[in-house]
């Protein structure tokens, strides 16, 4: 027991010093994705903290749920971050860090061990000692178990990923869980995202019912006490939370408003002190205001227009390939025929990327990858070459099909309206017709067979969206460019919508989804990428960044490209 | 008159079912569904997809969709939000009482300020303030109200900094009536104005009907001062179309403003059915529309009540 108590002091000084490290004004952690305004921030907070004070934070979308297994809105998971912790979180950079527990189990430092006959994956989670939740109980391993059992029990949870890959989780002590994986689920470190109290939803037949809901009991810096409706959810200082001395500020308030537009205005106003989400084209406006600073951070959410390489046929059949774009010389010349960087630069005001690969950011992104970037005379010859001759209509035409395409998106969204209407008057001087069709997001991204999603059923030319992998590909990669993943009206819930069938990727695929070296993977997944340009199913236009907004008086936030600007509120203070 | 009023009532049945059909069979036969919200998470694989289809009922057939709606509906059970994971019933109990306070303030506001203007431009015709009055109504009423209560936000609130921008309070305060007060002041006045001009324009035409017919004169004649023959003869007979429309608004005391409480971000009914019309949450929908219904069905009966009484000629048989 004295040995016991020895190591969780020890343990104890060690996050004390990580914090205080994590504090130090010399320390520019994620200084590379973070604009210099942050960085200050983070380091002015340091200097004299101040303890207390109330943060208003507005949100254009009103959070329907806060549990963490119902959840399906960012904003849900932005508000519910700063109460609901999981074993390891994602840091800004993109690496794994614990939460709740010690340390990451890998390979590596003997975490995670393979089965004797290589199918089986187990991981040894230890929680650090002496968590509670907010309510004063303690944290065991009873509560990863239990959410485990949670996830497969419940049908209306969100998603099983991972979970449904478990076969048994081990309880040696409280504060060890041993998760035994029915085959090699790579991405088990951001598994258990979100515990769930054992103590208080034990027994309880449907959680739905129950405060859990919209008040869900967590270990992070806050708690809820208060959800109103449609209005607001206020949180209060959380007196267990395990970073000694943090939070600072008493309360955090989500203030549901109805559009961004108002929110910039209230945040004008002084009325909110921070907002979530802002589009491109707000930026201009509020760098003007002296009060007010900008958080922006790169993401891996890829705007992208997607090429269907099977027939565009209502259901498609994935075997056919699509008279114009089944051709790569001609995907790539329409790569070459757009021009990214303008589209930029004029339409999302710099703030945006220039998009060159399907997963830009993260441990596994190549960022030598790139995409042909614009050059009309390459997409000319490209197509010359390919036998698509013009036309007296001045459009291509071969074996007398006319080089027509319909490019589809969802209807209301300003920015992808201006750049088809751009892509409509530049490849029409290469010879190609371009018609809009847009549609509502309830069809064109419903992702059902049955809803006639024209990507489920294949009825399209180009799609233009966006899309983001999470941190580990593996689950994005398999079920978007897998051949076995290609709709068809047996296999309704497919997703490889661009129908994209190489034998070649399909193994890189199969392989880098069942190998737990992260340095091995990453080499694997870079061939991917590349092998995926190289077959050229998409223009990767542009990666979107993630705006926010707050008043200058509120320091300590920090951007984040896997998270929402939430992540680290313990360490947000108001100026003196 | 007991009688007319449960029959009307027992005829309102079949017409509410076959209203709920209709609009099932429209919100269904729109393109899209629930799921949509589900395709973007990352985390969601397609087996998650097939299982929430079937954890909510979507996978049945439309008529066994529908039959199962209707008939957990007469027993009190309004269905589950997909989005909201909470019963339909609890969903709308917690809105209600936010409609009711801001279209019940708009409501009495009007008829407060409608009647007395409708009544004064009347006799007054043709002078200035008639004009004026019709000219201010007329503007009012060809305004739409997302650009008035737009317009009301960006001078009171952007611009003088009187009142707050949105919202039922300040959110985290403790109750505090001023507060309330300020909050509601926006959106009663973006609503009232709108529903001041109606109601004026109403009450004047008929009015001005009224007061030229032979008994009216008789009263002048019989010596009555202008009060007695103003309220008690003319404006009594002449507020039977004012009584119609006014009772046909009373569903909106429930329903709520749907426009005017987005823009506000007030969390009345009229936001609850706007975001859960834009996620395809068919069970709330259902819920609303029932109500809502239910309720013009009523009115209309009201309204019909109500002309017994202002109109001793009317029989009811």
């Amino acid at each position: 027991m004295s040995w016991r108590t020895f190591r969780s002091a020890a343990v104890i000084a060690a996050a004390l010093s990580i914090v205080a490290t994590a504090c130090a004004p010399s320390t520019p952690s994620g200084a590379s994705a973070a604009p210099s305004a942050a960085a200050s921030a983070a380091a002015s907070a340091t200097a004299a903290t101040v303890r207390g004070g109330t943060v208003v934070f507005a949100i254009w979308q009103e959070p329907t749920t806060l549990a963490p297994h119902y959840a399906n809105q960012t904003v849900a998971g932005l508000v519910n971050q700063i109460v609901v912790e999981g074993l390891a979180m994602t840091d800004p950079d993109g690496t794994y860090v614990p939460q709740l527990a010690k340390s990451v189990p890998t390979v590596a430092n003997g975490g995670a061990t393979v089965s004797a006959d290589g199918k089986k994956l187990i991981v040894k989670w230890e929680l650090q000692p002496g968590l509670k939740w907010s309510d004063g109980e303690p944290v065991t391993s009873q509560d990863v178990v239990f959410t485990w059992q949670t996830y497969m029990k419940d049908p209306k949870v969100v998603s099983r990923a991972g979970f449904s890959e478990i076969e048994k989780i081990d309880t040696p002590d409280d504060l060890t869980a041993v998760v035994t994986y029915k085959s090699l689920y790579a991405p088990y470190p951001t598994n258990f995202y979100a515990l769930m109290p054992k103590h208080l939803l034990q027994g309880v037949e449907d959680i739905s019912k129950t405060d859990y809901n919209r008040k869900p009991l967590g270990t992070g810096p806050f708690k809820f006490t208060e959800f109103k409706a449609g209005d607001s959810v206020v949180a209060e200082r959380n007196e267990n939370y395990r970073k000694k001395g943090q939070p600072y500020l008493d309360k955090i308030i989500f203030r549901s408003v109805p559009s961004s537009t108002v929110a910039i205005a209230q945040l004008k106003a002084g009325e909110v002190q921070g907002m979530w989400n802002l589009l491109e084209s707000e930026t201009p406006d509020i760098e003007k205001d002296a009060n007010l600073k900008i958080s922006f951070s790169p993401s891996n959410s890829v705007e992208r227009i997607e090429m269907n390489l099977a027939e565009n046929s209502d259901p498609s059949d994935p075997s056919k390939p699509h008279p114009i774009l089944g051709d790569v010389r001609v995907r790539r010349a329409l790569i070459y025929a757009t021009p990214k960087a303008q589209l930029v630069e004029k339409l999302l005001f710099g703030k945006a990327k220039v998009g060159s690969s399907v997963n830009p950011q993260g441990w596994a992104a190549d960022k030598a990858i790139t995409q042909e970037s614009y050059d009309p005379k390459k997409a000319d010859e490209l197509l010359d070459q390919s036998g698509w001759t013009k036309g007296p209509d001045g459009i291509r035409v071969k074996g007398g099909v006319r080089m027509s395409m319909v490019i589809n998106t969802t209807t209301g969204n300003k920015t992808r309206e201006q750049v088809q209407q751009v892509l409509a008057d530049e490849w029409k001087q290469r010879g190609i017709e371009l018609k809009i069709v847009n549609m509502p997001s309830s069809v064109f991204l419903s992702g059902s067979w049955d809803d006639k999603d024209p990507r489920q059923r294949g009825s399209y030319d180009l799609a233009l969206y966006t899309t983001n992998a999470a941190i580990d590909p593996g689950v994005h990669m398999s079920q978007r460019y897998h051949s076995r993943q290609i709709p068809t009206p047996q296999n309704k819930a497919g997703q490889n919508r661009v129908r994209i069938s190489d034998p070649d990727l399909d193994k890189m695929i199969d392989e880098a989804g069942s190998i737990l070296d992260q340095a091995k993977r990453k080499e694997l997944y870079g061939k991917i990428f590349r092998k995926i340009n190289e077959i050229a199913p998409a223009i990767w236009l542009y990666e979107r960044g993630r705006i926010d907004a707050f008043r200058t008086n509120v320091l300590g936030w920090q951007p984040h490209a896997w998270g929402d600007i939430t992540w680290n509120t313990e360490g947000w203070s108001l100026k003196k | 008159m007991g009688r007319y009023v449960s029959q009307r009532l027992l005829q309102a049945v079949p017409l509410l079912v076959l209203i709920s059909i209709v609009s099932f069979a429209l919100l269904k036969a729109a393109p899209g569904g629930p799921l949509a919200a589900y395709e973007a998470n990352p985390l969601v694989t397609p087996e998650d997809m097939v299982r929430l289809r079937t954890a909510f009922g979507l996978d049945q057939p439309l008529h066994v969709q529908y039959l199962t709606w209707i008939g957990k509906f007469f027993l009190g059970d309004w269905g589950y939000s997909y989005a909201y994971h909470q019963q339909v019933l609890l969903l709308i109990g917690e809105r209600l009482p936010n409609t009711i306070y801001l279209m019940g303030t708009v409501y009495v506001f009007t008829l407060l300020l409608a009647i007395p203007i409708g009544v004064l431009v009347a006799m007054r015709q043709y002078s200035w303030f008639d004009h004026a009055v019709t000219a201010t109504t007329f503007a009012f009423l060809s305004t739409p109200t997302f650009w008035l209560g737009l317009l009301l936000i960006i001078f009171f609130g952007l611009q003088l900094g009187w009142l707050p921008l949105g919202g039922i309070e300040t959110p985290g305060a403790s109750f505090d009536v001023v507060d309330r007060l300020r909050h509601l002041m926006l959106p009663v006045l973006t609503l009232s104005l709108v529903g001041i001009g109606r109601y004026t324009r109403y009450l004047r035409a008929s009015m001005l009907e009224t007061i030229d017919q032979e008994f009216v004169r008789t009263a002048w004649a019989k010596g009555l001062n202008e009060r007695r023959v103003v309220i008690g003869h003319a404006f009594k007979n002449a507020a039977s179309p004012l009584v119609t429309i006014a009772a046909l608004d009373l569903p909106e005391l429930f329903v709520g403003a749907l426009v005017t409480e987005q823009i506000f971000g007030w969390p009345g009914m009229g936001r609850l059915f706007w975001d859960a019309a834009t996620r395809f949450d068919y069970p709330i929908l259902m819920g609303i529309l029932a109500v809502s219904s239910g309720l013009i069905v009523f009115a209309n009966l009201v309204a019909d009540v109500l002309y017994g009484y202002l109109d001793p000629r009317i029989r009811y048989t």
